[in-house]
């Protein structure tokens, strides 16, 4: 029962999040801490610092580890599939209908300006996280060091987020992180919750 | 063919740290200049579509390549080989090492990580404002909404769907 449950659950989170990353998150809370007692809230905290610090969607990694907590294996394939069920149908709609009609005016101007909003949902995905993410010198440095690197000199991604690694590894400033991993989640919670 | 677009997401799935966007030149790279399977003009589409609907980003966007270049046998192999290595890694931390998050050498590189992430977002913006036919003119439109959603915290849904009703409207007047 608690399979099937925690299936509709996760598709429910997966259907109603637009916007991606942060912005599930609130939802996700909202439905595994409050509206069904599957973890407590600082377990969830530490979900939320784990799912940032692996690869992946940030909302599958939270599906995967709570499914995994709750029902095994099979829990966390579970709330996997239940979270990109509706994108797998919704998107499949979309991209169908976007090779079908791509040349028709009416949708073609649909994307002449879902394309300029697309551009500013990507510039508020950046202010949300970079006031968070660049806190000190070291960051900062960084962060000016990946951009140039990735935008002049068109580094690869793979090789720029190793060569990082490895830096912070290195020269890493622990003082900072330490502090404020849970203060950032904390403020970030806060404000998705406000917001929904 | 299919297995190549399933190794293409799983390299993809297992380098995306940090979320959705900052996956965005990674993937643009594989499947645009490296492999050619889409072109631009249809990947910045597919990145509009991607936020239209819901869902993590990052799979919406493996969704749509995937089908684009193979139908419905390259959207799973996309989808799957995006999230296995999630998957994967979730599944052994949660069972083996709880303590991951607490590892020195872990938050030492990961104080690096996070700001090399929001270089991968900031880049994108920059090469796509070319893209999107950004002008003077229209350059009120994405700010307004970078502000709305970005400071005021206004759920994009509302935006999404005020833009379709418009350009319907537009183009029909």
């Amino acid at each position: 029962m608690i399979y099937l449950n925690m299936f509709i659950t996760f598709f429910k989170i997966g259907l109603f999040s637009f916007g991606g990353g942060y912005a599930i998150l609130a939802m996700i809370k909202q439905e595994v801490v409050l509206n069904n007692p599957w973890v407590t809230e600082a377990e969830f905290m530490q979900i939320v610092a784990i799912s940032q610090m692996t690869p992946g969607p940030i909302a599958i990694n939270t599906a995967t580890f709570i499914g995994y907590t709750k029902g095994g294996i099979p829990g966390s394939v579970l709330c996997t599939f239940g979270v990109i069920l509706p994108s797998l149908i919704l998107m499949l709609l979309i991209t169908i209908s976007y090779i079908k009609l791509s040349k028709t005016p009416w949708f073609k101007a649909i994307f002449k300006r879902l394309r300029l909003l697309s551009l500013g949902l990507i510039a508020a995905a950046l202010i949300m996280v970079l006031g968070h993410a660049v806190q000190s010198l070291f960051a900062l440095l960084v962060f000016i060091a990946c951009f140039v690197s990735s935008w002049k000199f068109k580094v690869n991604p793979f090789y720029m987020l190793i060569a990082s690694a490895i830096v912070g590894i290195l020269f890493g400033d622990i003082s900072i992180s330490t502090m404020n991993w849970s203060e950032i989640s904390h403020a970030l919670l806060g404000i998705f919750s406000h917001a929904s | 063919m299919l297995w190549q677009i399933f190794i293409t997401f799983f390299k993809i799935g297992a380098f995306t740290l940090g979320g959705g966007y900052a996956m965005l030149p990674l993937i643009k790279k594989e499947v645009c200049s490296k492999r050619g399977w889409i072109s631009e003009d249809d990947f910045v589409n597919g990145i509009a579509a991607a936020q239209s609907a819901p869902g993590p980003i990052a799979v919406n966007i493996s969704i749509y390549t995937g089908y684009h270049v193979a139908g419905f046998g390259g959207m799973f192999m996309a989808v799957l080989g995006a999230i296995l290595p999630s998957l994967i890694t979730i599944i052994l931390i949660a069972m083996l090492f709880q303590q991951y998050a607490e590892q020195v050498y872990v938050k030492r590189a990961f104080s690096a990580l996070r700001p090399a992430v929001v270089a991968l977002i900031a880049t994108p913006l920059i090469e796509m404002a070319k893209k999107s036919g950004l002008k003077t003119q229209n350059a009120w439109f994405p700010l307004l909404a970078a502000i709305l959603v970005g400071y005021l915290n206004i759920t994009p849904i509302y935006l999404i769907v005020i833009t379709i009703v418009f350009a319907i409207w537009e183009s029909y007047k």
